[in-house]
């Protein structure tokens, strides 16, 4: 495996590295894969996980790139006023031209983690090079900071009604809760608060999911339908613990909209219990590893 | 801010590549220091990876040619995490230094190194002696103390994700990963034996100690430095401790930076 390490870009300013597969697997036509930036975590990518992706990704005859954006890691910062949501999108779509021109390359699949994964979607949305996207940990669907306050208190709320909800069920099927209620030994007034504060809180969530959800689904939805219709391959990755909500966002913004496109093999998802936003442990990196190597080889690029 | 000048290379040999940075100097003549920056490890490497870019590009805009490196295992260079090891970081040093001495026709070189990075400066400075300067900013002094640091840190960060869900992970008796990178028996067993303080040589003719917090051992570190015949400058800024900080806060300690820049520039005017 070799890598190399690059300026690209219009003013020659964007600092990547290209991993190279090993000799034996070069030769493949495979899409080159692109690692974007995990907010503002460099190329190294979050617990140096981007590098063991390339290498991994490499073993198997991709040629990958990671870099950083304008401003990000090793690259300075652009001389220009353009706004993140275009220079980072036109900055991805540089580094497509700089591995067709290095490496001969097409086709591309995008990846990142957080931001990285906003970016690779929203590029995708855009540029028919690409042919496969892999998001992980998306808090949404794209860039669009406008909409954030609003569908992330919705989403706490929702979380919110799904613990005071799990916990009334619970209850209600707890034959110890039910001999206290019995024999008189329950707190009635406590029991009688928390059920109707869990029901209010239903009623109001499913009250503004309408309102709210949605309008956005329906964009998201068709957002994802285009990209699958021309051909692009999704794997969304999650984690449970993610304090970003993104697999909230998916369940709740996502979930309906994009079935018929999970059922249809369009779209997978791949959730890894217990791991955290930036896969702290070292056995989340490998689950996560693992689920990236087995979609890509599952793949007839 | 003027246009940076960088220029990102592998060095090393064929085996074992390192990755760096080669930072152009600016702003008037060339002066003959070359300055290699040398990273902590683990998670502080990428806390601190931001503020090591902006000292880079300050130095450069005094003139100084500057090369910040990854340790072999480490960011961008070449090796797993698990292949590194002390021994070997000093070696990578030696590599920097050439590679600097090599790309910028510099006589005389400094190292400067935050955390382990540099406990490792010092460490390779006090082995070869022939180091001309070195900052040592919040060095490790020892190592069992900075095993607890970082175990206490781990467990901190686990029972905010996982509350007490990780038991056996927490109560391990000697731990095989700190915040997302493994800690292998043998750098744990080098670790436990680490003591800046039993160095028999200076490390370099100028060092400045700089020191964000007032640890229990730097007044020790200072008066050994002081003992050994270094000229030795300390400094004492009140600023965050970049390296512990959630790695979507990266922190870059200005007036710390400045005052490194100042120093150096003084040292080497």
């Amino acid at each position: 495996m070799r890598e190399e390490a690059l300026l690209f870009g219009k003013t020659r300013s964007l600092v990547g590295i290209i991993t190279d597969p090993p000799e034996a697997e070069r030769g493949k036509l495979l899409p080159a894969i692109i690692l974007l930036n995990a907010g503002i975590i460099h190329h190294v990518g979050p617990h140096r996980l981007y590098v063991k992706m390339a290498r991994n990704l490499a073993a198997l005859g991709f040629v990958v790139l990671r870099f950083d954006l304008s401003g990000f890691g090793d690259s300075p910062v652009r001389a220009d006023n353009l706004p993140f949501e275009k220079s980072a999108v036109s900055e991805t779509q540089e580094a497509m031209d700089v591995l067709s021109a290095a490496r001969g390359t097409e086709h591309f699949l995008l990846s990142g983690i957080c931001l990285g994964a906003l970016i690779s979607l929203t590029t995708a949305y855009c540029d028919p090079r690409i042919v496969g996207v892999i998001p992980i940990n998306a808090p949404r669907h794209k860039m669009a900071y406008a909409e954030d306050g609003e569908v992330r208190s919705y989403i706490i709320n929702y979380k919110a009604v799904r613990i005071y909800w799990d916990y009334w069920k619970t209850a209600l099927f707890n034959s110890k809760v039910w001999l206290k209620a019995i024999t008189g030994k329950a707190n009635y007034r406590m029991m009688i608060q928390w059920t109707i504060m869990t029901m209010a809180l239903q009623i109001r969530s499913k009250a503004t999911r309408k309102q709210i959800v949605s309008s956005r689904a329906k964009n998201a939805a068709s957002d994802l339908h285009a990209l699958t219709e021309r051909g692009v391959r999704l794997l969304f990755v999650y984690s449970t613990r993610d304090s970003d909500l993104g697999l909230d966002y998916f369940r709740v913004v996502l979930g309906n909209e994009t079935r018929t496109l999970v059922t249809g093999g369009k779209l997978r998802v791949e959730i890894i219990p217990q791991a955290d936003h930036l896969f702290t442990l070292l056995w989340h990196q490998e689950c996560l590893l693992h689920a990236m190597r087995n979609w890509v080889l599952s793949q007839n690029w | 801010m003027s246009r940076e000048y960088v220029e990102p290379l592998y060095f090393g040999t064929n085996k074992k590549s390192l990755f760096g940075i080669y930072h152009t100097p600016q702003g008037g003549p060339t002066r003959d220091c070359g300055i290699v920056l040398c990273y902590p490890l683990g998670n502080e490497y990428i806390n601190s990876h931001r503020a090591y870019r902006q000292l880079a590009y300050r130095l450069s805009q005094v003139g100084f040619p500057v090369l910040r490196f990854d340790f072999y295992g480490c960011g961008d260079s070449d090796g797993d995490c698990e292949q590194g090891e002390m021994r070997q970081w000093l070696t990578d040093i030696a590599a920097a230094i050439r590679e600097i001495r090599g790309k910028s026709g510099v006589r005389q070189v400094c190292l400067v190194g935050l955390r382990l990075g540099g406990t490792l400066a010092a460490m390779a400075g006090a082995a070869w002696g022939d180091l001309d300067g070195l900052v040592l900013w919040d060095p490790v002094i020892n190592g069992r103390t900075y095993l607890e640091e970082l175990r206490a840190l781990h467990q901190e960060r686990l029972r905010i994700v996982f509350r007490d869900e990780l038991q056996d992970t927490l109560r391990a008796e000697r731990p095989t990963e700190i915040i997302g990178f493994p800690l292998t028996p043998s750098l744990l067993t080098a670790l436990e034996h680490l003591d800046l303080l039993a160095m028999q040589q200076k490390p370099a003719q100028n060092i400045l100690v700089i020191a964000s917090h007032e640890g229990a051992c730097a007044g020790q570190l200072r008066e050994h430095l002081k003992s050994l015949g270094a000229r030795l400058a300390y400094q004492h800024l009140a600023s965050p401790q970049i390296w512990r900080g959630e790695t979507y806060t990266v922190l870059v300690p200005h007036q710390l930076l400045q005052s490194v820049v100042a120093w150096l520039a003084e040292v080497y005017s």
